[in-house]
């Protein structure tokens, strides 16, 4: 299907178009990161509709907006988006590979500490996985790690 | 996009009309249905680009379209399982001691799902099945 031309329309209304009209997509890809040493490792779930929508490409707009907002938001005093025109306005990204949308949706909703330095000291912070891989109960779910014994493709 | 109607007032046949910044007031921005057991999974969803699963009933969700601003308001369930001495479960937005969101932002919020304390048993963080959520407010 032909994504219609969408730049200057509203975000919202686009993502209805797409749920109207795209099959939702459920990858078999997640993340495993871990930004506190407190904490257990998170697992990031790509959302079925999103995915759909990067996919069909010409409906989510470059991720370098919500880096934009987020800038916004972090600053002081900030009471409510005046740049929110960015998300509809700006020409939306082309369709993306599954791989490729796994990387802008790592730059969108994992914290910036993550992604920015996920390879540097002992062990990797950050490790892209199929869904199989991860552990099949939710046993000592609180205390999950990223393995140190991990083999990691470049 | 095509196909753009314009109204400020929407009538029913009948003559009870309503304006229509109740139906763009009114709506839900967001919704989500998710799986917070075993590999957790969003059933179906609008306006959300990603869930993660934090620890045993604690799951972030990020939205595609941000709200404006922080104080947009959130529904949430509690179901209650029919034979089982411990209370009912429910998710809603994770609150620190103090009261306040642990991490509520125009593009995320975290949620947490737990069953309540009852005469035989303390309350308590658990990964259930069905959480159910709406969200609503002004988008950015």
């Amino acid at each position: 299907m032909q994504t219609p031309e969408f730049q200057g329309t509203h975000l919202w209304d686009r993502l209805c178009w797409a749920k109207e009209n795209l099959e939702a997509y459920q990858s078999d890809y997640r993340v495993v990161y871990e930004d506190s040493i407190d904490e257990c490792a998170k697992i990031l779930v790509p959302d079925p509709n999103w995915m759909a929508c990067a996919l069909q490409g010409g409906i989510l707009p470059p991720v370098w907006v919500y880096h934009e907002l987020a800038k916004d938001e972090a600053s002081e005093g900030f009471k409510r988006h005046t740049r929110g025109y960015l998300l509809h306005e700006t020409e939306p990204v082309e369709a993306m590979t599954e791989e490729e949308a796994i990387e802008y949706l790592i730059l969108k909703d994992c914290p910036r500490h993550v992604w920015e330095n996920y390879n540097e000291g002992n062990r990797p912070k950050m490790v892209i996985c199929k869904k199989e891989q991860l552990p099949q109960t939710r046993k000592w779910r609180n205390a999950w790690k990223i393995s140190e014994e991990l083999n990691i493709a470049a | 996009m095509a196909g753009k109607i314009i109204a400020d007032t929407l009538e029913t046949g009948a003559g009870a009309d309503i304006s229509t910044s109740y139906v763009v007031n009114g709506s839900a921005k967001a919704w989500i249905n998710y799986n917070g057991q075993g590999t957790i999974a969003v059933r179906d969803s609008l306006n959300h680009s990603s869930l993660t699963d934090n620890g045993t009933g604690n799951h972030d969700t990020s939205f595609s379209a941000s709200f404006n601003n922080a104080n947009y308001s959130v529904a949430t369930n509690n179901v209650a399982e029919i034979n089982h001495a411990r209370g009912a479960y429910g998710v809603g937005v994770a609150i620190a001691g103090s009261g306040t969101a642990i991490l509520m932002t125009t593009s995320a919020i975290r949620l947490y799902s737990n069953y309540n304390a009852s005469s035989t048993s303390n309350g308590g963080g658990v990964d259930h099945n069905l959480n159910l959520l709406n969200f609503m407010g002004d988008l950015a």
